[in-house]
Parts: structure tokens; C-alpha cells; sequence
């Protein structure tokens, strides 16, 4: 796998680019904020960047939607039809395929931090926008919608191999086994 | 310059008291590896994996951790001085009486972490979440900034 990682504007929102490395398609989860080190990473990687993946409807998340999803001429795909006011290319929900050259991902429901949250999983790795982070989870509004968000964490993401690596909306990766074992919200 | 280990797979490895001094480990990863008294002084470990790793006595002084995972790894006794650990992933990490001192540990996530009898003196812990860590005896003389210390144990501290 080829990833870059981004940590971008001032509240260090993070946003990765995963390709393919047999064709070279990648696709870019999250847009945050444009920066020019996301277009320089395509290009220096030799990536086709194809697809947008949108993995809740928070602003600092999709404010660069626009900007990004013009320059790359990329597929946005997203849980919600218009996140950031941006009309996406395909509305996804839990069970749903995406694939991204020879990869093969799965999009799951993390909601609670925001009604419709996504992860998308790959073989190996997980993308998990604000739902899980290392160590912690995301904000909720309500107690019902902070219990959902661990329920789905623990039905949707702690039964994934533990060795799978999580890159998360805000701060350091980490591990499913790590979260699993030692996450001080579920342990 | 050291050797470039830059985006390779070593995980598992027995690598005990190998020097990686000044070495570029750039998302390498090295989950699971025997790293005792291992010696990373001045290495750049930018998003490097080093969860569930033995790296008990090892030597990271001056070294990048910036993003790097050690969340689960046992860095007891190891010696941090210097070190960059800014958004560092220490969740669950053993760390018995490791030096940390003058250590940067912006936005770090130490939660659920075992830090007993650490030195953190002097370091900078703005932002870091210690939710749930056992700090009992550990040195906080001159931290700077405000953490998270929800549900820590704090028993025996120095401040």
C-alpha cells in the first residue's frame, strides 16, 4: 500500500491518501483544508487520484471538498448526499463496497459523533474518521448517541484482526489491538 | 547521516541492542520486535510502529517520535531526554520509571498508560490525555501546559 498522511489546519484535522500500488489509484479520505503537499504527494507517488472518501459531515473535514474534488477530477463518495453543501458522486452506507484499483474496502457505520458516520476498511487497515481515535472517541451531543458510537465501535471495529492499523481523524494512529486492549473508554 | 530504514518491515524481529543512532525509520514498522537497550539517539521515528514492542532500556535520546505509535510497547527504564513526542501514540504503553524528561508531548496519547516512578520533568504536556494512566511516583517538577489527567492515578507525584 502506498500512504500519505496530512495534518492539516489549525485544529490538526488529518486526512491520508491510500493507493493501490499495482495500478497506482489512490484515493483520499478526507479534505479538511487544501494544501498543496496533497497534489505533490499524488504526483510524486506517481498516483491517479480517483476517489474522495468523506467520513462525516463536519467542516473541518470537507471544507476543501470542493477545491480538492475539482483539481482531481475524483469520484466523491460520502454517507450523506451534500456534506459541506457539496452534491457527492454516490451515497454510501454500512455493507457497501469500494474499491480503489485492486483494493477492495468496506464502508461501516461508526455514527454517534455525527448521525451518519462512516469508516472505511481496507484489508489491513481502517480509516475511521472522528469515531475511534488512539486512546479516545469522538465527541457526542447526546448519552444515547455516545453509547451508539461505542456500540458500533465494538460490533463494526473491534472484531477486525488486531494488528490492523487505524488512521483517525484528529492525532496519532494506532492499532485495533491497541484500542481493543488499553482504549481507556472501553477497558 | 545513519542507515535508512525508511517504510520497512522488520516486524517481530529480534533486534536487541541494535543502534539505530541518527537512522531514518520513517513509517517503519517494528510492532512486536525485541528492541532491549536498542539505541534510536537523534533517529527519526516519524509515524513508526513500535506497539507491543520490547523496548525496555532503550535509548531514544534527542530522537523524532512525532506520530509514532508505541501504544502497548514496554519502554520501561528507557530514555527518552530531549526527545520529540508530539502526537505520540503511547495507549496502554508500559513506561516504569522511563526519562522523559524535557520531553515534548503536545497532543500525546498516553491513556490507560503505566508511567509509574517516570521522570517528566520539565516536559511539555499541552493537550496530551493521560485519561486512565497510573502515574504513581512519577516526577512532574516544571511540566508546562494543561493535560488531561481524568481517572489517572496520581498517587506519591512530585510537582
Amino acid at each position: 500500500m502506498i500512504l500519505g498522511h496530512f495534518r492539516l489546519n489549525p485544529i490538526e484535522v488529518n486526512a491520508f491518501i491510500f493507493g493501490c500500488p499495482e495500478t497506482k489509484e489512490a484515493v483520499l479520505v478526507d479534505a479538511g483544508e487544501w494544501d498543496q503537499r496533497l497534489p505533490q504527494f499524488v504526483e510524486d507517488s506517481g498516483l491517479s487520484l480517483t476517489t474522495i472518501f468523506i467520513t462525516h459531515d463536519h467542516g473541518d473535514h470537507v471544507e476543501a471538498l470542493p477545491e480538492a474534488a475539482k483539481h482531481f477530477g475524483a469520484t466523491v463518495i460520502s454517507g450523506t448526499e451534500r456534506p459541506g453543501g457539496y452534491q457527492v458522486d454516490r451515497v454510501v452506507g454500512h455493507g457497501d463496497e469500494i474499491t480503489v484499483g485492486n483494493m477492495s474496502g468496506r464502508v461501516v457505520d461508526t455514527a454517534g459523533h455525527t448521525l451518519v458516520g462512516l469508516s472505511l476498511i481496507f484489508p489491513g487497515t481502517v480509516f475511521s474518521g472522528d469515531a475511534l481515535f488512539a486512546g479516545s472517541v469522538g465527541g457526542t451531543s447526546t448519552p444515547e448517541n455516545y453509547e451508539r458510537q461505542l456500540d458500533n465501535i465494538r460490533k463494526n471495529l473491534f472484531t477486525l484482526p488486531g494488528d490492523y492499523e487505524v488512521h483517525v481523524g484528529h492525532g496519532p494512529s494506532t492499532t485495533i489491538g491497541i484500542e481493543r486492549d488499553h482504549n481507556p473508554f472501553f477497558v | 547521516m545513519g542507515d535508512s530504514y525508511e517504510g520497512q518491515d522488520l516486524r517481530g524481529q529480534d533486534l536487541s541492542g541494535k543502534n539505530f543512532s541518527g537512522a531514518n525509520l520513517t513509517q517503519a514498522r517494528l510492532s512486536g520486535a525485541q528492541l532491549p537497550g536498542a539505541n534510536f539517539s537523534g533517529a527519526n521515528l516519524y509515524q513508526c510502529y513500535l506497539d507491543n514492542a520490547d523496548l525496555k532500556g532503550a535509548n531514544f535520546s534527542g530522537a523524532n517520535l512525532e506520530f509514532a505509535v508505541l501504544g502497548a510497547s514496554d519502554v520501561s527504564d528507557a530514555n527518552f531526554s530531549g526527545a520529540n513526542m508530539k502526537r505520540c501514540n503511547l495507549v496502554g504503553t508500559k513506561g516504569h520509571n522511563a526519562n522523559l524528561s524535557g520531553v515534548d508531548l503536545y497532543y500525546s496519547r498516553p491513556g490507560n498508560a503505566d508511567f509509574q516512578g517516570a521522570n517528566l520533568t520539565g516536559a511539555n504536556i499541552e493537550r496530551a490525555i493521560f485519561r486512565r494512566a497510573n502515574l504513581a511516583n512519577a516526577k512532574l517538577t516544571g511540566t508546562t501546559g494543561n493535560a488531561n489527567f481524568d481517572n489517572a492515578n496520581l498517587e506519591g507525584v512530585t510537582q
